[in-house]
């Protein structure tokens, strides 16, 4: 027989060999494979839409690696035009966008108003006139009948309007305001007039008409609705910020083609106010088309569709005085709806004349929304008797014609800036603790001073409310002249957001905020990552996308800056460098290199991630008695720089473990396959010595054999090499054959025949009696002591690797760090790490099995004698199982605290799910093992 | 000598056509003793199997009736299924064909516990080379078969009894590695007897023994007939073979 054919024949032997390949093909083939979908992932996610943050100096003291706050546009300002144009000439620069925080813009909605159908049908002195553009307007077939809401006789009713506003966790009533009276069915009166008749609209007699408190004005009827004046929304703030919208849409690529009409915006010498706006006035003194109203007047080759809000506050600002020669129009391109929870609601209710409720009409109700736009009321803010119809559409879309605002827009710096943090601890995984920084209180809630018609307001209606501000006011220039807001065109907020993605998802700087959650409550309790909501004042932590952007002559009109003004926050630089993260990065380096050199700060962004921090927001609120309660613990997403790279070295680095493992399982396989080699093989060499062979002899003999073995391993081993290309391959391939020939060496020391007897009588008084399965298992497992402790430690050492394993896998998450991409990343290298922490369990099992074999013939012998005494097979079973079981409590705290320690050494947090794994790793090895037996 | 105090009345059945018609060329010695045992048209087949091994009849229409204080020997070259068919007189392995009847109640009726209960009561099995479990004394291994029945402590004396009768009442303390073959024998001869068997089912027990250690060996399985013990023994020992009551001799 060969040296091939008894290779074949010993099994323990072809086993080993089969092992030792499949565990290093498989380690191989995963970890490679594991290795590859790890690198495409952070590859496709490490370059976001800029590769370079660069800020004024002063600013920032990050360093690498470090956290980096999502607000970037905070109005620290610092970094000149000049520098701006340096930046961009040099040679890796391939767009470098600047942005700036410009200010914040206070605001009153349109007039809220309560409309009740009363719609009088068609009328040709009244419907003529008013239906310019809709030439079905006068065709009086086309108008139904008249209905209305309201009786002929007039009611009394009481309405109720309040406006609630939440945070998202609480909310919090502005103003609750009733008013009463009588409202009836309107009536068409012709009047004779001098040179004919006149037509008008009218109450019933006896209507007393719904007056609020001023500013708000009283009931009136007209074609339609009986339109109820109601009590003034609260005022709301935005924030305004500048860009250069060429560079800002290379930035943004499609995504950024909403800045189109800023870009047609014309220089700041031909932004006059009062020129703009007499523009307008002359285009409608002249006459103008509807098809041009409906698209918006042409300005210098921009349709401006919201054109009545321009003219309603330029005519304002006009009357109040406070247009001068220096104020200059303003190109806003603003946002698509708000984030901001406003509730309007009116109840209305039928009262008789003691004021007592006759009948509950309803609740209407209505919230800021998508319907929303900053400077604007896309249409008019109108809540909806219940049961009403519109049929002012018959007169066609009127949405163009609404008013604007209630009064110019009030713009400001105060408390502008970004918030400031101070930093706090770091956890486990590498989330990194902030406190937030309270400042002054801001007031809300307010009522304008006067009326359009500029009477006093009671101020007492409502009752102002405080909110905290954590944030600063910015620097101005000179005293800055009135502004008029232009709208050039809108943008939803949410589309800019996708463009920057969800991993790698780098602040761009005011027009895409980084939500809030409160997780934790002022007591420390779960508050389940509630959304926060932005303040009245927007002078909170939470903030909501810019309500506008302008460019940078907008800034300067707006802070009183001159045009070449240190006031740029922020440039975004992207490098011209293609490729993967890993190609790129030396030229992304090199190119911020040469940014710091002009004293900026530049942060390569580059292979950053998203990453949750948790930050405690102290003061956030205070009682009547002005106690100051905090709001909790709340979390946002900011940006871990080399995100990339410490995930990419700590997966890796995770992976490699994993292989360690399943080595180490080979190994320990291998050592546990020699031993039960030399104790098959000694009574063949003990044989073979009687023939006269010498020692040598029999080695070689037994060499041979290992040989094929060794063979086969290196074949598998040079073709997995050459295959797969790299080192890791080449180094676990010699790794293993190390293993093998170590083994194989070991072996053929262990040949000799060693057999002691020992001539002393058993003493039965030291000797549990043997009078069950149980003591007899206990007896065979205490006289075969070498045998049963090897098969505990094996499966200790089974019991600790699956631990070790569990604990990797668990710890993985965390390993990778608290970045977006790290969960990105893990969940591409899940599949492979699973697989491959199997293949480390298969081969402990395995490794027990081959351990167990050990006695398996003395086994069967022993249990074949208990049978032919007459034990059943439900006793022989429990011999096993007890046996198993012995072996089991041997091994079970080696199991346990060998996983405890492997997972203090590999995954301290997980360490004791570790233990757990080992825990049940071993007790499930006793069934196993008892059937394998059987 | 008693072997069993507790015995129960041997049944006296008389065998059903001739007991000893077997292929082999069987000697027929004068007994009525009753039968305990019985093979009837026994056939073992190895081979067949999933492994693709020629099937072959080690065994073919083996009839046997064994009756009390009969000692029976089987005897033939090696191979030629002696072993075979005390396995199965023994209840430990099952016939291709033909039936078991232990005191006249066939296996093929029986679960495997009651099999192994009914053995406990019944049979006793002495392997070849007189297997015993290595890490016990001679004394604990005579003693395992009460194991099942928790009747250790209750059959510690006559333990030492049956050890004094094999002559190794000063070794009964001593481990299988301990013994020699014979004496190792004798302690499975003694494990066989200790629940007060009908039957000992013996197989090759003076192989590899010397004449002394042979002859001592048979000398005790030939008294336990007098004690009404039926014995089945496979064996190509003459001294045995002269004398057993009957014998089969296998081709």
């Amino acid at each position: 027989m060969n040296a091939v054919q008894r290779f074949i024949r010993s099994r323990v032997l072809l086993l080993t060999a089969a092992i030792l390949i499949i565990a290093m093909g498989l380690s191989v083939l995963i970890q490679g494979q594991s290795q590859a979908a790890l690198n495409r992932t952070v590859d496709e996610n490490s370059r976001g839409l800029y590769d370079i943050l660069v800020r004024a100096k002063a600013d920032t003291s990050s360093g690498k690696g470090a956290l980096i706050q999502p607000e970037i546009a905070g109005g620290q300002g610092g970094i000149s035009f000049d520098q701006l144009e340096k930046i961009r000439t040099m040679g890796g620069t391939a767009v470098a966008a600047p942005i700036s925080l410009v200010s914040r813009v206070t605001q009153n909605l349109q007039a809220p108003r309560l409309d009740a159908m009363d719609y009088l049908g068609y009328n040709a002195g009244l419907v003529g006139s008013a239906t310019v553009g809709a030439p079905a307007g006068t065709e009086a077939a086309k108008w139904p009948a008249a209905e209305s809401v309201l009786d002929a006789q007039p009611k009394n009713y009481r309405l109720t309007a309040t406006a609630v506003s939440s945070d998202g966790v609480s909310e919090r009533t502005l103003f609750k305001t009733s008013a009463e009276g009588s409202l009836g069915k309107g009536r068409f009166v012709e009047e004779q007039t001098l040179g004919g008749k006149s037509i008008r609209i009218a109450g019933p007699a006896g209507e007393t008409g719904i007056k609020f408190p001023a500013p708000a004005g009283g009931s009136e009827h007209n074609l339609f609705n009986l339109s109820v004046a109601l009590p003034l929304a609260p005022e709301v703030t935005e924030s305004v910020v500048a860009v250069d919208p060429a560079a800002e849409r290379a930035l943004l690529g499609s995504a950024g083609d909403f800045l189109a009409p800023l870009e047609k915006a014309p220089p700041a010498d031909a932004r006059d106010a009062g020129a703009i706006g007499r523009h307008f006035e002359s285009l409608f003194t002249n006459g103008i088309g509807m098809d041009e109203l409906e698209e918006g007047p042409d300005f210098l080759g921009v349709k401006l569709k919201y054109w009545a809000p321009l003219m309603t506050q330029y005519q304002q600002a006009k009357r109040n005085g406070e247009l001068t020669a220096d104020s200059q129009a303003i190109p806003l391109i603003v946002r698509e709806g708000t984030s901001l929870d406003l509730k309007y609601s009116v109840k209305i209710e039928e009262i008789d004349a003691s004021g007592k409720v006759v009948k509950d009409v309803g609740t209407v109700t209505r919230s800021l929304d998508k319907d929303y736009l900053p400077f604007v009321s896309r249409s008019p803010f109108a809540l909806s008797w219940p049961g009403s119809t519109d049929h002012s559409q018959l007169l066609g879309n009127p949405g163009n014609f609404g008013q604007g605002l209630y009064n110019p827009a009030q713009w400001s710096t105060d408390f502008a800036a970004a918030p400031k943090y101070q930093d706090g601890g770091t956890q486990s995984n590498g989330a990194v603790d902030k406190t937030a920084t309270p400042g002054d209180w801001v007031t809300v809630n307010r009522l304008p001073e006067s009326s359009i018609s500029g009477t006093p307001v009671d101020q007492t209606q409502r009752k102002p409310v405080d909110e905290r501000s954590y944030r600063e006011g910015l620097e101005t220039g000179k005293e800055p002249a009135k502004p008029l807001p232009m709208v050039y065109g809108t943008f939803n907020a949410d589309k800019v957001k996708e463009a920057a993605g969800d991993i790698n998802r780098l602040p761009l700087g005011g027009y895409d905020p980084t939500p809030l959650t409160l997780n934790k409550d002022a007591d420390g309790k779960d508050a389940g990552n509630t959304e926060l909501k932005p303040s009245l004042s927007a002078t909170g932590l939470v903030s909501q996308s810019a309500g506008a952007i302008t460019d940078y002559y907008g800034l300067a009109a707006a802070r009183g800056y001159e045009n070449n003004a240190d006031v740029i926050d922020a440039v975004r630089v992207r490098a011209t460098a293609a490729g993967s993260w890993k190609q790129a990065q030396p030229e992304v380096e090199k190119l911020a290199a040469e940014i710091r050199s002009l004293g900026l700060e530049a942060t390569v962004v580059a292979g950053s991630a998203r990453e949750e921090a948790n930050i405690f927001v102290p003061g956030y609120s205070k009682d009547d008695a002005g106690k100051e309660a905090p709001l909790g613990t709340v979390q946002q997403s900011w940006v871990r720089q080399d995100a990339a790279d410490a995930v990419s070295g700590s997966l890796t680095g995770t992976n490699l473990t994993l292989l360690f493992l399943t080595l180490c399982g080979a190994t320990l396989l291998t050592g546990a396959s020699t031993v039960s080699y030399i104790r098959q093989r000694r009574k063949e060499a003990g044989v073979l010595r009687a023939m006269g062979w010498t020692q040598r002899k029999i080695r070689s003999w037994v060499l041979e054999e290992f040989a094929i073995g060794a063979g086969l391993i290196a074949v598998a081993g040079l073709a997995l090499s050459l295959l797969s290309w790299n080192l890791a391959t080449v180094l676990v391939s010699v790794s293993v054959l190390v293993i093998y020939l170590a083994a194989a060496y070991f072996t053929t020391h262990q040949l000799r025949h060693q057999d002691v007897v020992d001539q002393e009588p058993q003493h039965d008084d030291k000797l549990i009696a043997v009078d069950s399965p149980l003591t007899f298992a206990n007896r065979q497992l205490t006289t075969n002591r070498f045998n049963s402790v090897s098969l505990a430690v094996a499966v200790g050492v089974f019991g600790a690797a699956v631990g070790a394993l569990i604990a990797v896998l668990i710890d993985i998450p965390r390993a990778a760090g608290a970045s977006a991409l790290s969960g990105a990343a893990a969940t591409s290298v899940a599949l492979p790490s699973i697989v491959l922490a199997v293949a480390g369990v298969a081969v402990g099992l395995v490794l027990t099995l081959v351990t167990g074999r050990f006695e398996l013939q003395a086994k069967r012998q022993y249990l074949g004698i208990l049978e032919a005494m007459g034990w059943n097979p439900d006793m022989l079973g429990q011999v096993r199982f007890f046996e198993n079981a012995l072996v089991g409590t041997v091994a079970l705290p080696l199991g346990v605290v060998g996983a405890l320690g492997l997972g203090l050494v590999l995954a301290p947090y997980a360490a004791l799910w570790a233990a757990l794994a080992g825990f049940l790793a071993v007790l499930c090895w006793i069934p196993i093992a008892t059937k394998v037996v059987k | 000598m008693t072997l069993n105090s507790h015995s129960e009345p041997i049944p006296t059945q008389d065998p059903a056509g001739d007991p000893y018609q077997t292929r082999a060329n069987t000697i027929v010695r004068a007994s009525d003793h009753a039968t305990p045992l019985e093979l009837s048209n026994i056939t073992i087949r190895y081979g067949g199997g999933k492994g693709g091994a020629e099937p072959v009849n080690v065994v073919e229409g083996f009839n046997l009736t064994l009756h009390a204080g009969e000692m029976h020997c089987v005897a033939g070259r090696s191979g030629s299924g002696k072993t075979s068919i005390l396995t199965v007189g023994a209840g430990l392995t099952l016939p291709t064909s033909g039936r078991v009847l232990w005191e006249g109640q066939s296996l093929e009726t029986m679960g495997d516990d009651e099999i192994a209960d009914r053995r406990r009561a019944l049979i006793g099995y002495v392997d070849q080379g007189g297997a015993l479990i290595d890490g016990m004394s001679a004394l604990e291994n005579v003693l395992l078969p009460a194991v099942p029945d928790g009747e250790v402590e209750q059959r510690r004396d006559m333990a030492k009894d049956l050890l004094d009768l094999v002559g190794l009442g000063r070794r009964m303390r001593h481990r299988p590695a301990q013994l020699s073959g014979g004496e190792r024998q004798r302690v499975a001869i003694a494990r066989a007897l200790i629940l007060g068997t009908r039957v000992l089912v013996v197989d090759e027990p003076t192989a590899s023994l010397d004449r002394t250690s042979a002859n001592r060996i048979i000398s005790i399985l030939k008294d336990t007939t007098s004690d009404g013990i039926a014995v089945l023994v496979a064996s190509h020992d003459h001294e045995l073979v002269r004398l057993s009551d009957s014998l089969t001799e296998l081709n």
